[in-house]
């Protein structure tokens, strides 16, 4: 019985995996059909390691994970914090925080981009009311502006997640543990510090995982907001897999591309289980 | 002509009598008035037809998504659609392919269309598409507030500026800037303008004297001159058309479509107030219009090759010709046409203006390849225009980089330059 189940698996999981492994062993351009489909070896590979254009999306992506993903868990956890306080309405709070997280990715993209888009744009009007700025700026055409939206939206829409993740985390701590320490004198800094936060980890952990792998295969938000302009200055790696593959249908590289991303998740995923596993076993009684 | 189309269906359709009508199959738009004029004229072909039966395929209005459609299909060995509605630069992506019929054979009288618009439709000697209707850039002028259109770039400048001033205008001159294909045509009229060329047949010349001079005054009209907004860098057809037609520009560069919608009093502040031009020479060069529109060809694989070549040979006659630009406001690809007043009320503009701005037509680089050179270009162009870089660099660098695809791919004839 367990046979058919995992021929499934199997079937879903592994042929297309090994199906765009054998794909990016070859030159298979659809457009160029003249040039046929022939078997290429590691020569996609090597031209990936030399393509600056992909050595920049690598990049993009590296600076995009670790900067939205710093900023969630900080902001993450300080709501968490907030929203494990008793108050009133506390329930209807809580699941307005997550509207953010409810709207599609597209969606939030185009309304961060109309916020940001032209010169009349609400962001450039309230940031020249503030005396922010002197005059309006057009946020696309310069690398260093064009990220800010997309890292806000990125910020803005998934923080709630964290939040509700560390929030699920934080109410599993025994409070007989933090009556100990008030007891015992300690600060509200030292019961955070103490308490709280090793408690947390591996809720921060599982926050954490999901995040970077989310972050790393960005995509809809940027192609949404910069189409991975000024240039290609905002091009993650998955937009540029996209573009070869589908945009292009260079299938041979494109599949290259798109194996160079799952390699580099499935490796961070790794890293993570590891550290993860150890710490549930190792820090539990 | 149409004897011997005629005698074409009659041997291929010989064998079919008894099994009813040959049926074409004919990719186009679903929508709005696109897809209302071109189901008249197909039902109207129909009924000229007893013996053929056009079917309308749908498809997506979205050049990119169609282009991907099209080769996913081709590449499948499709025999349908029998008729393929190609983009002007995709033809001989598709005829290197193998995935069109050369349509030599049907003697098109390719006399009577601009020679332009055949040229882009040619690959190794061959006629492969038939152009339908023509797309031009076209300088889109306010009559009210400049005397005449700019004869040269440095007047054009100088018009703007002046306009921009005097008018308290917000912008002197709109175009298309964003990183995507409307970027080359942009860049193909301003390169014409100094006398330069992207591609010479195998060779890549885009890094000349020409296209730094362009590239230079592309940018210079955003950062030194302060004509055009630096925003048209993020801007496509339609940016450009609103702010012009809301009265903010002296200038836009566009395609023809503008012109319907901005005769439209209700939504268009400059309705009977514009008029057209060609873009004005640099020095070294002359008007440039980039040449876009749709082309009509053959799928190889089709079952009724005559059949299809009736369809085509029907829709680019001039009747349906006229009945299009009157009703979706698209040019005319047969020179003839525009003779005489005949054009005037269906373009809402002089026919005699119109034609000397086709007239200076030139085809985006005639390549198989030329999405991906295009990619290329538009990437170091945006790069260039957003200030990463320089025009010369940016240039050395997208020349190195096509020359070293169309060598790989085995289209290049070895410029000095290229290695790999």
């Amino acid at each position: 019985m367990v046979l058919p189940a995992l021929l499934t698996i199997l079937l879903i999981a592994l042929f297309p995996l090994v199906w765009t492994f054998w794909e990016s062993l070859h030159l298979h351009d659809l457009r160029m059909p003249w040039l046929g489909r022939p078997f290429v070896g590691l020569t996609n590979y090597l031209d990936a390691a030399r393509d600056p254009r992909f050595l920049g999306a690598l990049g993009h992506t590296l600076f995009f994970a670790v900067t939205s993903v710093t900023l969630e868990l900080v902001i993450g956890l300080w709501l968490a914090l907030a929203l494990n306080r008793a108050f009133r309405g506390r329930g209807l709070v809580r699941a307005a925080v997550l509207v953010p997280w409810a709207i599609p990715t597209v969606v939030s993209a185009l309304l961060w981009r109309f916020m940001f888009e032209g010169q009349t744009g609400i962001v450039n009007s309230l940031l020249v009311q503030a005396g922010v700025l002197r005059e309006p700026i057009v946020w696309f055409i310069q690398a260093s502006t064009a990220w800010v939206p997309i890292i806000l939206a990125d910020v803005w829409k998934t923080t709630p997640f964290v939040a509700l993740l560390l929030l699920a985390g934080l109410q599993n701590i025994d409070g007989s543990l933090y009556e100990a320490a008030r007891i015992d004198g300690a600060s509200a800094w030292r019961q955070f510090r103490y308490v709280t936060l090793p408690l947390l980890k591996p809720a921060i952990l599982v926050a954490l995982i999901f995040r970077t792998l989310d972050a790393f295969r960005v995509f809809d938000l940027v192609y949404a907001l910069t189409g991975g302009g000024p240039g290609t200055s905002t091009e993650p790696i998955a937009l540029y897999t996209f573009n070869a593959l589908l945009q292009n249908l260079q299938f041979g590289y494109g599949s290259a591309l798109s194996v160079i991303v799952f390699l580099i998740t499935f490796g961070l995923a790794m890293v993570y289980v590891r550290f993860l596993g150890a710490d549930l076993t190792g820090s539990r009684r | 002509m149409h004897l011997l189309v005629l005698a074409l269906l009659l041997s291929s359709c010989a064998g079919q009598t008894d099994r009813g009508p040959i049926v074409v199959t004919f990719p186009g738009s679903s929508l709005g008035t696109e897809a209302q004029i071109l189901n008249q004229q197909l039902a109207r072909f129909n009924a000229l037809h007893p013996t053929i039966r056009v079917v309308r395929r749908d498809t997506p209005d979205a050049a990119d998504q169609r282009h991907q459609l099209y080769v996913q299909w081709l590449n499948a060995g499709a025999s349908d659609p029998d008729i393929l509605q190609l983009d002007a630069i995709w033809t001989p992506e598709f005829a290197a392919a193998g995935w069109i019929l050369p349509l030599d054979q049907f003697q098109p009288d390719t006399g009577a269309f601009f020679p332009a618009t055949i040229q882009a439709n040619r690959w190794q000697d061959s006629l492969f598409a038939l152009p339908w209707f023509v797309d031009v850039g076209m300088l889109y002028w306010r009559t009210d507030l400049i005397p005449a259109p700019p004869e040269t770039l440095r007047e054009l400048v100088r018009y703007a500026r002046r306009a921009r001033e005097q008018h308290r205008l917000r912008y002197g001159l709109v175009w298309q800037g964003a990183r995507y294909e409307g970027l080359i045509t942009n860049f193909v009229e301003y390169l014409g303008a100094y006398g330069g060329e992207i591609l010479e047949r195998g060779r890549v010349v885009v890094n000349s004297e020409a296209g730094r001079l362009a590239l230079t005054e592309m940018r210079n009209e955003i950062y030194r001159d302060n004509i055009v907004p630096s925003a048209v860098l993020t801007w496509h057809e339609e940016e450009s058309r609103f702010a012009f037609q809301n009265g903010e520009a002296a200038f836009m560069r566009n395609w023809p479509y503008a012109v319907g919608l901005m005769r439209d009093s209700s939504q268009s502040k400059v309705a009977g107030r514009f008029s057209v031009a060609a873009m004005p020479a640099g020095p070294g060069g002359r008007p440039t219009a980039a040449l876009g529109g749709a082309q009509l060809a053959v799928n190889r694989r089709t079952e009724s090759p005559a059949a299809a070549w009736a369809v085509i040979d029907y829709l680019t006659q001039p009747e349906q010709m006229r009945e299009r630009a009157r009703v979706v406001g698209q040019f005319p690809s047969r020179a003839t046409l525009y003779e005489g007043d005949g054009l005037r009320a269906e373009l809402g503009l002089p026919p005699a203006t119109v034609r000397r701005v086709i007239e200076h037509a030139v085809p985006r680089p005639v390549t198989p390849v030329y999405n991906q050179i295009s990619e290329i270009l538009q990437i170091h162009l945006h790069r260039a225009l957003t200030r990463q870089t320089t025009p010369a660099a940016a240039l050395a660098a997208a020349q190195a980089e096509m020359q070293r695809l169309l060598n790989r791919v085995g289209l290049g004839t070895g410029a000095p330059t290229a290695h790999r």
